[in-house]
């Protein structure tokens, strides 16, 4: 691959062109308009995980003073919405099918009297038995939750696999002959892990305002895909695309759950009742109660090794509890975006792989950073390990000895074109080597993973030049806290030899942007930053064009050796505009590994992390700073995932309700983390760049319970790795620890 | 939250008046961090907040003498941590203090308000049964003193009448040999309430005659006093079997709920370790 180097100004730090707006409050998020005569929202849910709706009587919400209108699931039947498949009522008419499903909503001058009416709402409830579980669900004779769901609309999305009443989705993947494969090993190894269902925990919480301006729909929102959202709402509302404007210039924290909308379809409803603008920001407890949160799933992992320690066979069975709507899930498979990809950067020869997911009555679930491998990844380094363990292997002898190398036909039958996974192990056997041997009690564990370097997408920037030789770019990509509209003027100003400063990058609403298909899937950087590179280089080209054939008109002979004499040249008679246009597919991806080097408390369970190496692969980087704060910003947010992070479901309802309850890691439990980045293969995106926010993030559970394993010999199954989990298996593994 | 009137008395005198006044209706705040809480989820209405910050009767930090040490219940904890008299005189107290929550709540939030919020999951009370303290409490009726352990009936419950006030704590002046501890057990984040917490306070000679004071947190609906385990210790030498059973004792006494922070038998199995652990600091080497 030929890959054009930048300037070497490209590796000074990045001065985040958004930053003071966000440190002086100046920016602007969703939750921060106000509108002239602007009501707000609130909503009656329900109660009951699956209940009947016999009756709303809205009569006491009405006749309270200051309340403009109240809609029930009478006023907004038939529609639902979701991202693919649109299974999620805008207010719940018949069944309600989870605790905190909305049945009426209502609009007031006030956010307390909104609240108020909404608790004098009152619905007469027939409760129905409810299915908890994907075990409950798929059990012969359950209640079926969606027994119209061959009638539903579909975006591009297919539920073909799912052949069982409750089974949302079902997707397999073979190759070789693993039945063969097993009965030719010489050891078989199976392992069952637990991954719980957790909240993002990003900063903002879901916040939206909705108007109609004639025939037009206008939306100011949290969503991260204003396009996706505009189009979605024209499909679920049955009103043309044209008519709606969304504008989402900040999102304030996404890590996934910001591509789900949920109050704007409501609001659209009530917009249109009471003729005014309507908000609503949604309080900590809605987010955790009634959200896309992340699928918790049962993970069944079964390997044959060969005498020689070779993986000869492997089989995954990834079991997602769904929820109650698949509205959340962004993918046509309405899976996880990497379901299937389990036993990830192995050579496999024969493997087979099933994933499903199943509707119960429980909070919905949705996309969450590195979706699939953030549950998957727990199971597959940790049944690593145990396999390595068992065979009395030295863990990272054993993954060295199967790593995927250049040739190697991977779990999902992707051929490697890279010894970048070898090369990361052996920058960590290096490191080990250099350490001092470890002291009683305290363990070391790996963790790996890999993640593409961007989902396929196209988006266009329209760029224009100046008589003051500025560039202004327009993107209607939204800026959700990584630094995407630095990335493009870094790119911009770099391709044309520029000061930062000349170039201007604005978010423009669906209204006024060109497409773009949103900030997820690890896009930012490959395609909006692409798209900023083919920008430029026609920029160039323009500007030279018209320089050159004004100066041979005007007789001068001088050649314009730099853009900015053209430029000057060439806009004498106005602006500039060109468009840039750029396209991707998964075609990269890089690779990681953790080494966290842990002691345990024997008595306790509680485990110190005293060292954590993580190894990257990585392309050329456009933002210094970002980019390690990506990588610290993803342990991080893992270390929540790994030591704390349950949303708690008690019959059902999410007991786990404020973020006293729900802990997120504070600064103060962030452990020393020690980063090497290998970057002697540039990535496919533009100078050679690639993404890097939903890397790590999926690997430091393992490595903590392989690191455990390792201090005192015990095992945990199951995330998050509390101490009274550690505790437990210490006390089941019934042994002496090495702990003193 | 609903909505309701806020009352700024000057005295003591007038916040007791108006708590008559408005008897079940009413609500003393001090830092307000705890109750401005259950304000605005709705778990506790009041028509009437009578808020205790003008009252400079109730703040500051006074040594007595033989009297000991006087603190005024709104003093916040920000302030018992960093004071030095506080430090050289129950350093214990200072230590609890500093573990509360994080600084922010620790400017705002009075030592005062957390004993009548009740919360059993709170770090100075164990600390103040171990130091055997004292509360000065006044109401229309008069002033009474009761001892930190015999505070708390239940879970955010307290022996206080909702016209009551705490106005002051005493803690008494220890023996020069007097050595203690304070182990938190926080195995999810440093801004976490305990999981279990053990507070300990020792005199005597290691050899002849210990006594200790041990106030357990987070094991059950109030902090307690572990007199059970007191007892096994108290009179004796210090050996591991001692420490051992005094540990048992304590936590035999537990009666632990199950939360995020762990199982009941966890928690009593953890109340068992760290009063293992708060003995061994405090009755081992003086």
């Amino acid at each position: 691959m030929k890959i054009e180097r930048p300037s070497s100004r490209l590796r000074d730090p990045e001065l985040r062109i958004d930053g003071s707006q966000k440190v002086t409050g100046r920016a602007r998020y969703a939750g921060d308009v106000q509108l002239d005569g602007m009501l707000y929202a609130a909503t009656a849910w329900s109660p009951y995980p699956h209940a009947k709706i016999v009756r709303v009587n809205t009569t006491a919400a009405r006749q309270l003073p200051g309340v403009h209108a109240v809609i029930t699931g009478a006023d907004v039947r038939p529609h639902r919405f979701g991202r693919r498949l649109l299974d999620w009522p805008v207010l719940a008419w018949d069944r309600a099918l989870f605790v905190g499903d909305r049945v009426a909503a209502v609009a007031a001058e006030t956010p307390r009297i909104a609240e108020a009416a909404a608790g004098l709402i009152d619905v007469q409830w027939d409760e129905l038995p409810a299915v908890l579980t994907p075990e409950e669900a798929l059990a012969p004779g359950a209640p079926v939750l969606h027994p119209d769901l061959a009638n539903y609309t579909r975006i591009r999305a297919s539920t073909d696999g799912a052949d069982r009443p409750n089974l949302r989705a079902h997707q397999a993947y073979r190759h070789g002959d693993p039945e063969a494969g097993f009965a030719a090993s010489a050891q078989i190894f199976t392992h069952e892990f637990v991954i719980p269902r957790v909240h993002h925990g990003y900063i903002e919480p879901h916040a939206a305002v909705v108007w109609l301006d004639g025939e037009t729909v206008h939306v100011v929102s949290c969503n991260k895909a204003p396009f996706e959202l505009r189009e979605r709402m024209a499909v679920a509302l049955g009103i043309p695309l044209e008519s709606i404007v969304v504008e989402a210039p900040f999102v304030g924290g996404d890590f996934g759950g910001k591509g789900t909308s949920i109050d704007e379809y409501i609001l659209y409803f009530l917009a249109r009742a009471t003729g005014r603008p309507v908000k609503h920001v949604m309080s900590y407890t809605e987010e955790l109660r009634a959200t896309s949160t992340r699928s918790d799933a049962r993970i069944l992992m079964r390997t044959g090794v060969a005498e020689d320690g070779r993986i000869l066979a492997h089989r995954s069975e990834v079991l997602y509890n769904a929820g109650a709507y698949a509205g959340g899930m962004p993918v046509p498979t309405l899976l996880p975006g990497d379901a299937m990809l389990t036993l990830t950067c192995y050579a496999i020869p024969n493997v087979k792989v099933e994933a499903r997911a199943v509707y119960t009555n429980t909070v919905p679930t949705g996309h969450f950073r590195a979706p699939g491998l953030a549950q998957n990844a727990f199971a597959a380094e940790s049944h690593v390990d145990l396999i390595a363990r068992g065979l009395g292997v030295d863990p990272l002898e054993f993954r060295l000895k199967n790593a995927a190398r250049s040739g190697s036909i991977d779990v999902l039958g992707e051929t490697w074109r890279s010894d970048k996974f070898v090369r990361v192990l052996e920058t960590i056997a290096r490191d080990r080597a250099g350490r001092k041997p470890l002291s009683g009690g305290h363990g070391r564990g790996v963790g790996v993973g890999m993640r593409h370097v961007g989902a396929p997408g196209s988006t266009s920037l329209k760029l224009t030049l100046g008589r003051d030789r500025t560039v202004d770019v327009l993107t209607g990509a939204s800026e959700q806290g990584t630094g995407v509209h630095t990335v493009v003027q870094r790119i911009v100003a770099d391709e044309l030899g520029i000061p930062w400063s000349r170039v201007r990058v604005r978010y423009g609403d669906t209204a006024e942007a060109l497409f773009d298909p949103g900030v997820g899937g690890s896009r930012g950087t490959p395609l909006v930053g692409g798209a900023a590179l083919r920008g430029a280089k026609a920029l160039r080209e323009k500007v030279m064009l018209i320089a050159s054939s004004g100066r041979r008109e005007g007789g001068g002979s001088e050649d314009l050796a730099t853009f900015d004499d053209a430029a000057a040249e060439a806009t004498r008679d106005g602006p500039i505009e060109v468009v840039g246009e750029h396209r991707t597919e998964f075609d990269d991806a890089n690779v990681y590994a953790y080494d966290v080097e842990v002691t345990v408390d024997s008595e306790t369970g509680r485990v110190n992390i005293v060292d954590v190496l993580l190894v990257v692969t990585t392309g050329t980087i456009l933002n210094p700073v970002a980019h390690r704060g990506q990588l610290e910003g993803a342990f991080v947010f893992g270390l929540g995932s790994t030591l704390m992070e349950k949303l708690e479901l008690d019959e059902g309802r999410v007991s786990t309700l404020t973020l006293g309850d729900y802990k997120l890691p504070t600064i103060a439990d962030v452990p020393p983390l020690r980063i090497v980045r290998l970057d002697r293969e540039p990535n496919s995106g533009p100078f050679g760049a690639g993404s890097v926010g939903e890397l790590a993030n999926p690997g430091i559970g393992p490595a903590v319970a392989n690191a455990i394993a390792d201090a005192v010999g015990a095992r945990v199954m199951a995330l998050p790795i509390t101490s009274e989990s550690v505790w437990r298996a210490l006390r089941d593994a019934g042994r002496p620890s090495k702990a003193t | 939250m609903s909505a309701f009137e806020w009352h700024v008395p000057a005295t003591i005198a007038d916040a007791l008046e108006l708590a008559d006044r408005y008897k079940d209706d009413a609500q003393f705040v001090a830092g307000g961090t705890a109750v401005v809480l259950l304000f605005k989820s709705g778990l506790v209405q009041r028509g009437h907040a009578i808020s205790l910050h003008r009252i400079e009767a109730l703040r500051g930090i006074n040594l007595e003498g033989e009297g000991g040490l006087r603190i005024g219940s709104l003093t916040t904890h920000r302030e018992i941590e960093r004071s030095q008299i506080v430090r050289a005189h129950s350093l214990l107290l200072a230590t609890a203090c500093a573990n509360v929550a994080t600084v922010r709540i620790r400017n705002q939030a009075t030592i005062g308000g957390n004993l009548a919020h009740a919360d059993p999951a709170q770090d100075p009370a164990p600390a103040l049964i171990a130091l055997g303290a004292r509360l000065i409490v006044t109401g229309l009726e008069g002033t009474r003193t009761v001892a930190a352990e015999d505070l708390f009936t239940d879970l955010f419950e307290t022996t206080l009448s909702p016209s009551e006030l705490i106005v002051e704590v005493r803690i008494p002046q220890a023996p020069v040999t007097s050595r203690s501890i304070y182990l938190k057990f926080l195995p999810r984040t440093e801004d976490d309430y305990a999981t279990v917490s053990v507070a300990a306070a020792a005199t005597g000679d290691v050899a002849e005659d210990l006594r200790v004071r041990i106030g357990l947190g987070a094991v059950g609906s109030t902090p307690i006093r572990a007199r059970a385990a007191e007892d096994v210790v108290n009179g004796h030498s210090f050996s591991e079997d001692l420490i051992a059973t005094a540990a048992d004792a304590a936590a035999a006494a537990t009666d632990p709920i199950e939360d995020g922070r762990g199982s009941a038998e966890y928690k009593r199995e953890m109340a068992r370790v760290f009063t293992t652990r708060a003995l061994r600091a405090v009755a081992h080497n003086s």
